[in-house]
Parts: structure tokens; sequence; C-alpha cells
């Protein structure tokens, strides 16, 4: 299964690769040269009226009909058109609409297309009338290309340690680790554990393995590009810090370098691998897996520190597409879908994590402790910087990580190859 | 070909790649009626140890029948478009003299060649242009003559003796009644197999109908099964196995009723 996904996506790569050839080739004459970013215009007053066409991903974009129901109510005279997209390919149906001037008014966006949409002057700049400094400071650097922010978070999520609480106990482990010596020793404890085959999952290079590395790398002070996006900063001492200590997991024998695939869940639930280190939505999928009761057996705590404790922040923004006949009634739409209390409702019926920070102040969202550590986590949760190649320079980044893990390779000529194949690719400014 | 000394080995050379074939079929089939959990398990288990139908129940719960209607018309019809024109193409370019009839064919086989990712995107809006965004007729006009289909009519036609175009002729039948009458009747063969090749990329096409569709209403089945079971993070298997047995049940049956036909398509444009 896996590898046919592998194959979708690298096909998404190069129909992306298509859509950016043929715009350039047409030349539409409204793109402005390299500096797409007009000034925000404000959002006019009064109800939303008219058509909207809304594109949201796979479950998202089956239930937000209900939640519309309340933006309905509230503007009469709208009719907001949903159309339900797969996560898979999702990619290549927007180039190609953006290409043939066909995009939606409103539609979700996953946050490491942003830069390369702006680029493609797709996305309008979001008004000034937005509260966006109310939204987690990671999932705003998300939403900010070039110091303009493009639409708005709609969602997040971040990842955390997920432990046995019983193991640990079992283990003499009464307080989750809060250093990186700690965790360390911690997930070798709870592998001498009868049940234990290895101490934690952790996903030994190959596709996304930067999402599991990228968190240390933040902790340890380091980045992979410059605060300005100009630049890529893969070789430093703070990032061969980070990997070193990634790659001592596997060379210690304490995580599998040869994990079969999708087996986290199952593994857990026996107890053979009783940490691993995922998001949200992994609670249902364990607690599913481990039957009733299993949601008192595991634990959640945020990401351990070095300098500090950092996680990775992804989630999904939403924007409004440059050419909507019907904008103002659109940021109207995308006004609605990011108040707190909507976002409440939408943690209700999807279970995704809001991206006001007010909205986590409700009981629906405050009162599971689980989630409280995700609320902790996000305040420290970084998103992927938005160049228009990163998808590209992690892809290398991943296959160098996949060599650490697995041949032993030193970490500082990982990241020495990393930097010099980022350099080759560009930042894509 | 079989050795008639030797049938048990034959048998068991049969009997492996048999296996080899069927074992992917028989995973999803038993898969669709697992619970996610056992799906994943390691290690894997055979027989669903409490079957459940609760993957097909959640796909029924969706418009599945419109997805299967749009599929099948626009299979059913780009199958029907390249047997016809293609044959007609076919026949024109392997018995007919008419000029640049050397370059058309050059052209087919250019077409042949270039990727459809190349040709992807303005293709797309050339679609948008025409105002057929989002409609059926937009998952059927672009495949309704394929070069392939139209190269493998002219190889099939070029097999069927000439004499035969000659012998009408002199007989006096005209040239259209000279195609649908002689040549068309002899292209059973080479229709089952093309009959079933356009059908199977239709309805196993993916991307196009995704990027094409903007409304549930205009989805075919792939495009459904996708959304319905692949999230952001994580995918349904259970689901996803269920939806790929009930997309692959319709293949199964054409295919089991042309199978005949099929084996000697093949025969056909191998031998001759």
């Amino acid at each position: 299964m896996t590898s046919t996904r592998i194959t979708r996506r690298s096909l998404a790569g190069i129909g992306a690769l298509t859509a950016a050839g043929a715009l350039a080739a047409c030349g539409r004459p409204e793109d402005g040269g390299s500096d797409p970013a007009a000034p925000a215009q404000p959002i006019a007053e009064g109800p939303a009226t008219g058509e909207l066409t809304v594109w949201a991903m796979g479950a998202e974009g089956e239930a937000l009909p209900e939640l519309l129901d309340g933006f309905r109510e509230e503007n009469p005279e709208v009719t907001v058109d949903v159309t339900p997209v797969p996560w898979d390919s999702a990619h290549d149906k927007f180039t190609s609409a953006i290409a043939a001037g066909t995009a939606p008014d409103v539609a979700q966006i996953g946050s490491t297309w942003m830069s390369e949409f702006v680029s493609l002057n797709a996305l309008e700049p979001t008004p000034d009338s937005f509260p966006i400094e109310d939204f987690f400071p990671g999932a705003v650097e998300s939403v900010t290309v070039d110091g303009t922010v493009y639409g708005i978070p709609w969602y997040v999520e971040t990842r955390l340690v997920f432990y046995r609480t019983d193991i640990a106990e079992a283990a003499g482990i009464t307080e989750p680790p809060t250093d990186w010596e700690g965790l360390f020793a911690m997930a070798r404890a709870m592998q001498e554990q009868p049940d234990g085959t290895w101490g934690i999952a952790l996903q030994p290079g190959g596709q996304g393995s930067h999402q599991s590395v990228l968190p240390f790398v933040w902790s340890a002070g380091g980045a992979v590009v410059s605060e300005d996006g100009t630049e890529f900063t893969f070789a430093s001492a703070q990032n061969e810090e980070a990997l070193a200590y990634y790659q001592s997991y596997f060379t210690d024998g304490v995580a599998n370098p040869t994990p079969a695939d999708g087996t986290t869940e199952q593994d857990f639930v026996s107890g053979a691998v009783p940490m691993f280190i995922s998001g949200p939505w992994m609670m249902a999928a364990v607690e599913g897996l481990g039957g009733e009761g299993f949601a008192e057996k595991y634990g959640v705590f945020v990401m351990p520190q070095k300098e500090i404790s950092a996680s990775y922040l992804g989630g999904a923004n939403v924007g409004v597409f440059q050419g909507s006949e019907n904008r103002d009634s659109a940021w109207k739409l995308v006004e609605y879908l990011t108040r707190p209390e909507v976002q409440v409702r939408w943690f209700e019926i999807v279970a995704a994590l809001p991206s006001h920070q007010g909205a986590w102040e409700d009981e629906t969202v405050a009162s599971n402790a689980k989630f409280e550590a995700f609320h902790t986590q996000l305040q420290t949760a970084f998103a992927v910087p938005t160049i228009a190649t990163w998808e590209e320079v992690v892809a290398r980044f991943d296959a160098q990580i996949e060599q650490v893990c697995k041949q032993g390779l030193d970490p500082a000529e990982a990241l020495a190859t990393t930097q010099s194949e980022a350099q080759t690719i560009g930042t894509g400014s | 070909m079989l050795d008639r000394r030797r049938p048990v080995l034959t048998y068991i050379v049969l009997t492996v790649f048999l296996l080899l074939v069927i074992t992917p079929f028989v995973w999803m089939i038993l898969g669709s009626l697992k619970t996610q959990g056992e799906l994943l398990r390691v290690p894997p288990t055979w027989l669903p140890e409490e079957p459940t139908g609760d993957n097909f129940r959640r796909l029924f719960e969706r418009p599945f029948g419109l997805y299967f209607r749009n599929s099948t018309v626009v299979a059913l019809a780009v199958t029907l478009g390249n047997l016809f024109f293609s044959s007609m193409f076919g026949y024109a370019l392997a018995h007919l003299d008419f000029p640049l009839k050397r370059l058309l064919f050059v052209l087919v086989l250019v077409c042949l060649m270039i990727p459809g990712l190349v040709t992807f995107i303005p293709q797309y809006v050339l679609v948008v242009n025409l105002g057929l965004a989002n409609t059926i007729p937009a998952l059927i006009l672009p495949f309704l003559v394929q070069p392939f289909s139209v190269f493998l009519m002219r190889q099939f036609f070029l097999g069927l003796p000439r004499e035969l175009l000659e012998a009408g002729r002199i007989d006096g039948v005209g040239e259209i009644a000279i195609f649908f009458r002689i040549y068309l009747p002899l292209a059973g063969p080479a229709f089952a197999t093309l009959g079933i090749l356009t059908f199977l990329g239709s309805w196993n096409n993916f991307l196009w109908p995704l990027v094409v569709s903007s409304d549930e209403s205009t989805y075919t089945l792939p495009v459904a099964l996708a959304l319905i079971s692949t999230g952001q993070n994580q995918t349904d298997y259970g689901l996803l196995l269920a939806g790929a047995t009930l997309i692959v049940l319709p293949i199964l049956v054409v295919f089991l009723f042309f199978q005949r036909h099929f084996i000697q398509g093949i025969a056909s444009s191998g031998i001759k």
C-alpha cells in the first residue's frame, strides 16, 4: 500500500512541475513578476451573498456542509457549494485549476503548499481585520510567505510522545521525562520490560522522516532554513547534535531500524514497542485497536527539551483564491470558519484541533488531559518553512536520514550532503 | 505447447503462477471483511477472525450507486468510441490509399509516445475553455479515440488479406459496405481485446476525473474511493479494500464474458 502511495506522490510532483511549466509558458498578463504581494483589500460590510465554491479535503470536505449550517443562517442570501477533494493528488487538482483559472473561491490548503501557491499568484493576502495574533504562532508562520499573511490557519496538529502508562509504572517511571537524556533512558527502560522488543518507534528515514527529526533540530536550537527564508542551514553544530541523538536510538538498539509499515498501533497495544511520537489522530487509532479501557493505559507528554521543547506543527489552512468573483463573501466564510466557537464545533465533528487559541478555553476541548498536553505543545510547535521548493528539499533530507539511521552514516556528513543538494535546488525565491 | 508426458510439471508451474496472480485478489476480498485493527496486525491473518460487513455498510452510506453509474457511463462511452472510430481509422490506414497516409500514421505514433502528463494541463485548460469542466462529457471526449487503439486496429487489419477489399470492389460493393460488411465482422477478436483494454483503462482512470470533476455528482469510483478512504494522516484500509473489491467485480465479469475472444485476440495479433 505504501509503495503505491509514494508513487502517486511522485506523480503529484511531476504534475506540479507541469503545472508550473504551463503557467510560465502561458504568461498570464496579470502575473506581475516575482513579487505578487499586492496590499490586502478590506472586506465589504454586510452579510455574505451570492454563490461560493469551497474545496475541502477528505473527511473535512464531507463534514463541512454540516459546519456551514450556522453560516447559512447568518447569511440567508448565500449559497455555498462544497466539493470534497481526495487527499491523494489533491495538489494536482489545485495546480491544474490554478493554471486554468478555475480555482474555487475558498479552499482548504495544505500548509506545505502555501509558498508554491503564492508564487503562482493564486492566493489573496489576508485582510488586516483578521486577529491573526489570536492563532498559534507556529500556525501563523505557516500562512506567512515573505512577510505577507495569506489565508488563516484552519486547524492544527502537533506531535507528542505516546507511552504506555502501565508499562512505564512497571519500569519504575512515575514522571514523564523532560529532557533528551530522560527520554532515551525511559525508552531503554521500557524496552527491558517483559513485553518489550524495542523501546520506542521512530521512523528510520524514508518519506516524511524529516517530520520526526526536525523537532529535535529545533529543540537543540538549530534550524534548516535561515530566518529570512533565503538560505539553507542544514550544516550546523546544533543540527548535527540533533541528528546524532536521533541516530543513537538506532545504533544503541533502542529503536527498530527496519520496522514494518503500519505496525505502530499494534506494537503499542501489545507492548512490544510501548512508545512512539505522533499526532492526535493516533489516539482514536490505538483506542480503537486496544478496545475498552485502553484509554487509561496510555498517556502523552510534550517533547523533551534540549534548549527548548519543540514539535512539528501540521494541519491545514483556509484561504481565498485570486480571481474569486465573490471575494468579500469568501472572506466572510473564512472569518466564520476561524471563529473560536465554530472551531470548537469543528473539533466535535471531525476532531480537528482548533488553530484559534481562544477555542481551547472551551470545556469540550479543555476537559481531556491528553488534549491539554497538545495545547501546551502547540505553543512551541513549528511549521515547516514556507519556501516553494520545500517538498523537493526534504525528500533529499529524508534520504540522508535513512542512511544515518540504517547504515550508520556520519550525521555531519549527511547534513553537509543535504546542504549542498539543497543549495543546488535553491529556495525558489 | 503442453507436454503430454509431463502433465504434473505443467500443472505445478501453472498453479504457482495462478497463485501469484490470484493471491492479491484473495487478500483484497478477505481484507474487505476485516476491521482496521486486524488489517494492520503483524503477523497478518488470512481469514478474518471476526468477519464484518461494516466496511461495505459504510461504503453504501455514500451515493455509491451514483459513482457506479458515472464510471459505467464513462467507461462504456469511451470503449464504444474507441471500437467505432479507431476501427475506421485503423482500417483506412491499413488498406485505403490516400494522400498523407504515412504522415498521419506517424502522427498517431507520435501521440502514442508523448507521456500523458505532458499534455495534461493544456488538455485541462482546453476542456475548461470549451465550457466542459465538471461534466461527464469532459471525462469521455478526450479519450474517445486513443492512438493506441488506432495502432492496434491498424495492425489487426493489416493482417487481414487485401484480396477481400479487391474482391469486394470487383463485385461492386461500396467502400463503406466493404468496411462494415466484410472487414468489421472479421474484427471480433480485435474488438474483444481493444474493448477490454480501453474499458479497463477508463474504469481505473484516476487523475483526469479527479482534476476535471468539481462536484461529487460527476465523481467516478476511483476518485470517490480515494476521497472516502484516505485521510490526511491515515488510511482506512478496510474501506479501501471493500471499495476496491466492488470496483474489480464488474471488470471480472466483463473479462470472464469476453475471455474466449480475448485470448483469440492476443493469439491472432501475435501470429498474423
